[in-house]
C-alpha cells in the first residue's frame, strides 16, 4: 500500500474519531486492472484502468452514516467526515449497528501473483490471439470470434476502525473469455466459455477457445419443441447461474425483513437431499477468498444447505447481532463508494457422486439446458422464474438436436426440492460454482 | 480543474505515438442515495467521484486508460500508455483549436436536487413508504429508494471538439412486497429523468407507493400464467422493454458493423409490419434518457431508426460513423470516466398509431395482456428475445380476465415487429438502466398499446393441482 494513501486512511479516521461519540471505520481500496480485447487478431479494445478511493463509515448515537471520496486533498478528506456525519443525522437509530472487535484471527493467503505482472503484455495479447485461433479454426462453421478477451487485476485492501481493528491484503487474479459465432443456413448461434484464475499460468487458451466453438457449432440447426412437462439437466454454467440468485434469500437481511422463502425454515428440509451449498472465504486459491470481509471480520466456511436442510444464512455484523448469532464474514463491499452489504464469497453447490454422461444417460427424454435468457428477470423474493432457454434435447439417454426458442418456468424453492442428480463436475465461473444439476420436471414452453 | 491549454497537451501526449484520434473525458460526479426499508431511513450515502478517461483510437485498435488520480504529470502518463497501442512514430499537429458544436437543446433544472436540504429527501422516501403500506396489511416490506446525480463532464478530442455539459438526474423507485401464508409476491414502481426535484409535480412518491403496494397484494391472488403461444396485447402502460429489446439493440452501429445483428444489411428493406415506426429520441426534455451532447461531445438528435416499417438507420457512435465516413448519431455513451464510450439507446421508442387501445383487446379471443413488463435480453445475433412480465392478465372473448404471475415472454425481434398487428393511439414510457457490457446507462422506451399475433408465453401453466400443462 502507498504510505501516503495508508496516511491519508489513518487521518481521515483520526478527523472522525476527534468528533465525540463516533464509532467510525475507514476502507481503502487501490486497484488496477487491464482488459485486452481481440477481434481478427489484433486488438481492438485495450483498457488501462486505475483506482483508488475510500469509504469512511461512522455511527453516532446509533445511526449509520457513509459517505466516500477519490479526492486524497486535506479539503476532500475533511469534507468526507463532515458528510458522512451529515448523513448519519437524517437516519434513524438502531441499537444493532456495531463495528467489529479488533482480532488476531486472520489467516495469511496467498492472494497475490508477482508472476502474472511480469509477463510482457505482448504476451498476454498473443494468449487471447492464440484462443481467437483456436476457437476460429475448430470448425470450419465458425465464422466469426466475436471477441477474445484477457483481463487481469490488481487489488490492495486496507480497513482499520476505531476499535483498534486493523488488516490489510492485496491480491491479483487474470481470466480469459471468448464468444464465437458460428453460421449454418442462415442461422446464427453463439457459445461461450471462460476461465478466470489467480495465476497467469494456469489459463488455458487454445482449450477455452476450442471449447467456445464447440458450443456455438452444437447449437446449429436449434429448433423449438412443443410444450411439455420434462426433467431438465443444467449444465454448471445454468446451474451457477440459478445459484446466483439464491445468494439473495440466503442472505440474513433479506430474512430479517421478510424478503426472503426461508424465514423461519431453519433446520427444515428446503432441498432434495441431495443438495449442499457452501460459502467460503477461506478455500485457498479461489477468487472469492480473503483474510477477513468488508468489515475485517475473518472468511470462514458457512454451510447453507447440508443434504437439502437449512443449516445456515450469510451474515454481517450488523444482521449477526440483530439475529442473535456470530457473523460469518459475509460482508461485501462493491467497491469503496458503496455501504458493505450481506453478499458471498465463494459460493457453490457441492459436487456428487455421478458423471454429466450418467446424469444424461439415464433419461427416455428430457432437455439439457446449456443457455438461457433473463436470469435476472428472476424473482429472488418469490422464486418464481420464468426464462428464455435453449439446450439440447435428450432422447434415450443422448443429446439428439439444438433446441431454442422455449421457455422454462419454475419456482426456485421448488426446483431445489426436485433436483434428482447432482454431478461429480463441481465447476467454478470467478467466485460462484456448481456441478451438473438434474431437476425431476419443469414446465417447457414452445 | 485542468484547463484547455493542459488537455491539448494530454491530448497530443496520448497522439505522439501515431494514433489517429485521441480523446479526453473528465467527469465530476456528485451523487447522494437515500434508501428506506423497514419502516425508516436505513442508509444515506453520497460522495464525489472525480476521474479522467483517455481514449486513443489508431486504425481498428481503441485503447483506453482511466484514473481517478487528476494531476497533469499523471494524466499525461496514462495519456501516453494508452497512446503506446498505436505503434508508429507520427507527427503530431502542433495546435489544436477547440470547438464547441453548438447544443441542440437546453435542458433546464427547475429544482437542483443539491438545493433541497437532505431531510426532504428522506420525508419524500418515508412517505412514500407509509402510502404503500397503507395499502393492505399484507404488505411486509416497502423499500424506497432515491437518488440524484450532478454530473458535469468536459469532453475534448483531436479533431478540435470541446464540449462541457452540465448533467442532472433524478430518481425514484418502491419496491414493495406481499406475503400471504407461504406466497410472497412483489410490486415496482419506478420514475425517474433529466430533471430536478420537478421530477415530483409530476410524480407523486405516494402514488408510486400506492401502485408497487397495489401490484405486490394483486400479484398474491394471481394464478400461474399461461404456456403456449397465444396472441399478446401489450398496454401502453406496460412501458418499452420490447422495443429495446427487440430491435433497440439489434440497431446499434457497433453490433451491426461486427456482423452480430440479426439487422445487419437490412437498410431500406422492410423489417417491421408498415404500421411500426420506431425512433430514438435524445431530446425529449426530461426523459431519463434524454441528453444534450452524447458522452463524445455530439450533440443529441431524434433518429428515426424504422419508419413505417422500412429500417431506415442505425445508431452510430463516433468510431462506427467514422468507419461509414458519416456522422455520428450522438449515440456514444458511457457509464462513467471508467469506460470507453459506444452505441447506446437514449429514449427508444415505437410511434403511436390510430386504433384506440380498448378496440385491440376487443380484438382479441383468447391471448394474454401485459400491463407491465420487467427487465428483458436479447441475442443480437439471431433475434431472440427475452422480457419479463411484471403484471398480466388473461384476455377472454375481447375482455380483460384474471391477474396472472410469473411469465416470460420470447420471441424473436423482426419475427414480432412483422406480426403487431395494431397500434394504439397512446404511448407510455418507463425508465431503465440498460446494461450492455456490463455498463449501466440510463435509458427510456416507451410503446403504444399494440396486438403481436403470437408470443411464446413461458408461464408454468398448471391448472389447479393436477399439474398438467393448458394450451390456449
Amino acid at each position: 500500500m502507498a504510505d501516503e494513501l495508508r496516511q491519508s486512511a489513518e487521518k481521515v479516521l483520526q478527523l472522525a474519531c476527534d468528533k465525540n461519540g463516533v464509532q467510525a471505520e475507514v476502507y481503502l481500496l487501490d486497484a488496477e486492472d487491464k482488459r485486452i480485447e481481440v477481434s481478427g487478431l489484433s486488438v481492438e479494445n485495450m483498457k488501462i484502468a486505475q483506482e483508488r478511493g475510500l469509504g469512511l463509515r461512522i455511527i453516532k448515537d446509533g445511526c449509520l452514516g457513509y459517505a466516500y471520496t477519490s479526492d486524497w486533498g486535506e479539503p476532500a478528506l475533511k469534507l468526507v467526515v463532515e458528510q458522512a456525519l451529515h448523513n448519519a443525522q437524517q437516519t434513524q437509530p438502531d441499537e444493532y449497528w456495531e463495528l467489529p472487535e479488533q482480532t488476531n484471527a486472520y489467516q495469511p493467503m496467498a492472494l497475490f501473483d508477482e508472476a502474472t505482472f511480469a509477463v510482457p503484455i505482448e504476451d498476454k495479447i498473443k494468449l487471447a490471439q492464440e484462443m481467437e485461433e483456436a476457437a476460429k479454426s475448430a470448425d470450419k462453421r465458425i465464422r466469426l470470434v466475436e471477441k477474445a478477451v484477457y483481463q487481469e487485476a490488481f487489488y490492495r485492501t486496507f480497513i482499520m476502525n476505531s476499535k483498534g481493528l486493523s488488516g490489510e491484503y492485496r491480491g491479483s487474479y487474470c481470466g480469459i473469455y471468448t464468444v464465437a459465432l458460428g453460421s449454418e443456413n442462415q442461422d446464427n448461434q453463439t457459445g461461450m466459455a471462460m476461465q478466470f484464475a489467480r495465476k497467469y499460468s494456469e489459463l488455458e487458451a487454445p482449450r477455452i477457445g476450442r471449447e467456445a466453438a464447440a458450443k456455438a457449432v452444437r447449437m446449429l440447426g436449434a429448433q423449438s419443441i412443443a410444450s411439455a412437462v420434462l426433467p431438465v439437466v443444467l449444465d454448471p454454467y445454468i446451474g451457477t447461474n440459478f445459484l446466483g440468485v439464491l445468494q439473495t434469500p440466503f442472505s440474513g437481511e433479506a430474512v430479517l425483513k421478510g424478503k426472503s422463502f426461508y424465514r423461519g425454515k431453519g433446520g427444515k428440509s428446503v432441498a432434495g437431499p441431495l443438495v449442499t451449498i457452501i460459502d467460503d472465504g477461506s478455500m485457498p486459491k479461489r477468487l472469492g477468498s480473503a483474510p477477513f470481509d468488508g468489515e475485517g471480520v475473518p472468511s470462514q466456511e458457512t454451510v447453507l444447505i447440508e443434504q437439502g436442510r437449512l443449516t445456515g444464512l450469510l451474515h454481517n455484523l450488523y444482521t449477526a447481532q440483530k439475529s442473535g448469532v456470530s457473523s460469518t464474514g459475509n460482508s461485501v463491499r462493491g467497491s469503496y463508494k458503496s455501504t458493505p452489504e450481506v453478499g458471498i464469497t465463494n459460493f457453490y453447490m457441492a459436487p456428487g457422486e455421478k458423471s454429466p454422461q450418467e446424469i444424461i444417460g439415464e433419461l427416455p427424454k428430457g432437455l439439457y439446458v446449456t443457455d438461457v435468457m433473463g436470469m435476472h428477470t428472476a424473482n429472488p423474493v418469490s422464486g418464481d422464474f420464468s426464462l428464455g432457454a435453449a439446450g439440447l434435447l435428450i432422447e434415450n439417454g443422448e443429446l439428439t438436436r439444438p433446441v431454442k426458442g422455449v421457455a422454462i418456468a419454475g419456482n426456485l424453492q421448488e426446483i431445489l426440492m426436485d433436483v434428482d442428480a447432482v454431478g461429480n463436475d463441481l465447476t467454478f465461473f470467478v467466485t460462484k460454482g456448481a456441478p451438473t444439476l438434474r431437476i425431476k420436471a419443469m414446465s417447457v414452453s414452445g | 480543474m485542468i484547463d484547455k491549454k493542459a488537455i491539448a497537451e494530454i491530448l497530443k501526449a496520448a497522439q505522439r505515438h501515431g494514433a489517429d484520434f485521441a480523446e479526453y473525458f473528465w467527469e465530476h460526479k456528485e451523487t447522494v442515495g437515500i434508501f428506506a426499508e423497514e419502516n425508516k431511513i436505513e442508509r444515506i450515502n453520497s460522495g464525489i467521484d472525480e476521474g479522467v478517461g483517455i481514449r486513443v483510437i489508431h486504425g481498428a485498435s481503441t485503447s483506453y486508460a482511466h484514473t481517478n488520480d487528476i494531476s497533469l504529470p499523471r494524466l499525461l502518463e496514462i495519456a501516453d500508455q494508452a497512446g503506446k497501442a498505436a505503434q508508429k512514430e507520427a507527427a503530431v499537429p502542433s495546435t489544436l483549436d477547440f470547438t464547441t458544436p453548438p447544443a441542440p437543446a437546453a435542458f433546464r433544472v427547475e429544482i437542483p436536487p443539491q438545493e433541497i436540504k437532505l431531510e426532504d429527501k428522506t420525508a419524500l422516501c418515508l412517505s412514500a413508504n407509509a402510502a404503500a403500506r397503507r395499502i393492505d396489511p399484507r404488505v411486509r416490506q416497502v423499500t424506497v429508494s432515491y437518488g440524484d446525480v450532478r454530473q458535469d463532464v468536459v469532453i475534448a478530442n483531436s479533431d478540435g471538439r470541446y464540449v462541457e455539459d452540465s448533467r442532472t438526474r433524478t430518481r425514484i423507485a418502491v419496491n414493495a412486497i406481499a406475503a400471504e401464508n407461504d406466497v410472497i409476491q412483489t410490486g415496482y414502481y419506478a420514475a425517474g429523468g433529466v430533471t430536478g426535484f420537478e421530477l415530483f409535480k409530476e410524480y407523486s412518491p405516494d402514488v408510486l407507493g400506492e401502485k408497487a403496494a397495489a401490484r405486490a397484494v394483486l400479484m398474491l391472488s394471481a394464478q400461474s400464467a399461461p404456456s403456449g403461444k397465444m396472441p399478446v396485447v401489450m398496454a401502453a402502460k406496460a412501458g418499452g422493454t420490447m422495443v429495446h429489446e427487440a430491435c433497440g439493440h439489434g440497431l446499434e452501429a457497433d453490433l451491426v458493423q461486427k456482423g452480430l445483428s440479426v439487422y445487419g444489411g437490412k437498410r431500406g428493406e422492410q423489417v417491421a409490419s408498415p404500421i411500426v415506426t420506431v425512433i430514438d429520441d435524445a431530446l425529449i426534455p426530461g426523459k431519463y434518457g434524454s441528453l444534450r451532447y452524447d458522452d463524445e461531445g455530439q450533440p443529441g438528435e431524434k433518429t428515426v431508426l424504422i419508419k413505417d416499417g422500412v429500417l431506415k438507420d442505425f445508431m452510430y457512435d463516433y468510431q462506427c460513423a467514422k468507419k461509414e465516413g458519416r456522422s455520428s448519431t450522438g449515440n456514444g455513451r458511457r457509464e462513467s470516466y471508467h469506460s470507453r464510450p459506444f452505441p447506446r439507446m437514449r429514449n427508444t421508442y415505437i410511434a403511436s398509431g390510430k386504433t384506440d387501445p380498448e378496440k385491440i383487446i376487443k380484438e382479441v379471443k383468447a391471448g394474454l395482456l401485459v400491463t407491465a413488463m420487467g427487465g428483458g435480453q436479447v441475442n443480437t445475433t439471431n433475434g431472440d428475445y427475452v422480457f419479463d412480465v411484471a403484471e398480466g392478465y388473461l384476455i377472454k372473448d375481447g375482455a380483460i380476465a384474471a391477474p396472472v404471475r410469473g411469465a416470460t415472454l420470447t420471441g424473436n425481434g423482426p419475427g414480432t415487429l412483422r406480426m403487431i398487428e395494431l397500434v394504439g393511439n397512446d404511448l407510455g414510457y418507463t425508465i431503465g438502466v440498460c446494461g450492455k457490457e456490463g455498463q449501466g446507462v440510463p435509458v427510456s422506451d416507451a410503446q403504444p398499446t399494440m396486438l403481436v399475433k403470437e408470443l411464446i408465453v413461458g408461464g408454468r401453466g398448471e391448472s389447479k393441482g393436477n399439474g398438467q400443462i393448458r394450451r390456449i
